[in-house]
């Protein structure tokens, strides 16, 4: 069902509009180089981000790294994947920027959001764990089984999130195509909205 | 003098004399007749299952670019990983031969997982890579690092630390971190292009 009233979709359609008439978000969309280096940026850090996380892991699920002490790893290998997390988050904001009613209406984009708070929330359950599970079993193979849930999902949200990531840059779903429902609805399409 | 500097030493000038003989090539004039040459290949590729594929179900393409980028990433961990601790930037309370050993288990998986989705993602769009000069320099970045793992980085390393100079052991790991940043760019880059 499309949304006519004032919802949440038409505040996020107002506010992208709002953006979209700042000048730098103009000239960040229409600067060729601008836009691919931070577009390549974003994409590079993930490969320290994600990089680093899937060591850490691979090692929880005793796939990598077995001879070197769990908690160990995961403590030397946070501040590189954090500045990592980091780069792709200042270069996420600008990509959002540059196109933002577009991006807010995309259904990938939406779906990353989600499974980026869950991967968020996951990583702090994680962690919490991690702190409460003690040193008694870091240098064996795997670990311990609850912790194995939180690196096994952390693998299958970032692995949805670059997947979804990847699927923003092709329009089959974009509000100028009119998709049918649900999607229309879940993607935040409005009746009669300007297309960017 | 030390078995190293007899044999490695020499064998890692060898292959940074190949590389440097096969990048005097491909920028060269002789370039136009292996190019030439190549397109038959490319031709076929786009008429192979994954070349219909991936011209055809923009879904299927989407998706194996997506793995192509999770294989990088872990690629990328075994390599910033595997370096940082030649650097002594990371993970220097462990034994850094047991660090390389176990990184270069994933960077030989990754390898394998963005080469075939590479290869799938290739026969999609052949004929247009054919004509990027960005996928030429991608291809001979790639050539050079898996030459430097298996040539240099590897068979230097397997000596052991102790008997290499520091110096070398750093120079070994920016060397190897830039030309694996320079395959992910490159690669990035070809998006841009066409």
């Amino acid at each position: 069902m499309f949304v006519n009233s004032m919802s949440v979709n038409q505040m996020i359609y107002d506010f992208a509009v709002w953006l979209d008439t700042h000048s730098p978000s103009t000239a960040l969309h229409e600067s060729f180089y601008m836009y691919n280096w931070i577009e390549s940026t974003h994409v590079l850090a993930l490969m320290i981000s994600l990089g680093m996380l899937f060591l850490i892991d691979l090692r929880m699920l005793g796939l990598a790294l077995p001879d070197i002490p769990a908690s160990t790893l995961a403590q030397r290998l946070s501040l590189p994947m954090l500045a990592g997390f980091g780069v792709m988050f200042v270069t996420g904001l600008m990509l959002f920027y540059a196109i933002p009613v577009r991006t807010s209406q995309s259904l990938w984009f939406r779906i990353k959001i989600i499974l980026l708070i869950a991967a968020a929330i996951n990583a702090w359950l994680f962690h919490r764990r991690l702190r409460a599970a003690g040193a008694d079993w870091d240098t064996m193979r795997k670990a311990p089984r609850p912790l194995q849930w939180g690196a096994g999902l952390s693998l299958l949200f970032w692995a949805l999130i670059v997947i979804c990531g990847r699927l923003i840059a092709y329009d089959w779903f974009d509000c100028r195509t009119s998709p049918i429902e649900p999607i229309a609805s879940v993607a935040g399409c409005l009746i009669d909205q300007a297309q960017f | 003098m030390s078995a190293l500097a007899k044999y490695y030493y020499p064998r890692s000038l060898a292959v940074i004399a190949l590389l440097g003989a096969g990048l005097w090539l491909a920028l060269g004039e002789t370039r136009l007749v292996w190019w030439s040459a190549l397109l038959p290949l490319f031709e076929w590729m786009e008429s192979t299952v994954f070349g219909v594929i991936g011209q055809t179900w923009g879904a299927a393409f989407a998706t194996v670019q997506a793995i192509h980028l999770l294989g990088m990433a872990l690629l990328g961990g075994s390599v910033v990983v595997a370096d940082g601790r030649l650097l002594g930037l990371l993970l220097t309370d462990s034994p850094a031969s047991e660090v390389q050993d176990q990184c270069h288990r994933l960077f030989i998986w990754a390898l394998f997982l963005t080469i075939a989705t590479g290869i799938f993602m290739a026969c999609g769009v052949a004929i247009k890579i054919y004509y990027l000069n960005v996928f030429w320099y991608k291809m001979l970045a790639l050539s050079g690092g898996v030459a430097f793992v298996y040539g240099i980085r590897r068979p230097l390393l397997r000596q052991g630390l102790d008997s290499i100079h520091p110096r070398i052991v750093k120079l070994v790991a920016v060397a190897s971190l830039m030309l694996w940043f320079t395959v992910a760019a490159t690669g990035r880059w070809i998006g841009f292009s066409g």
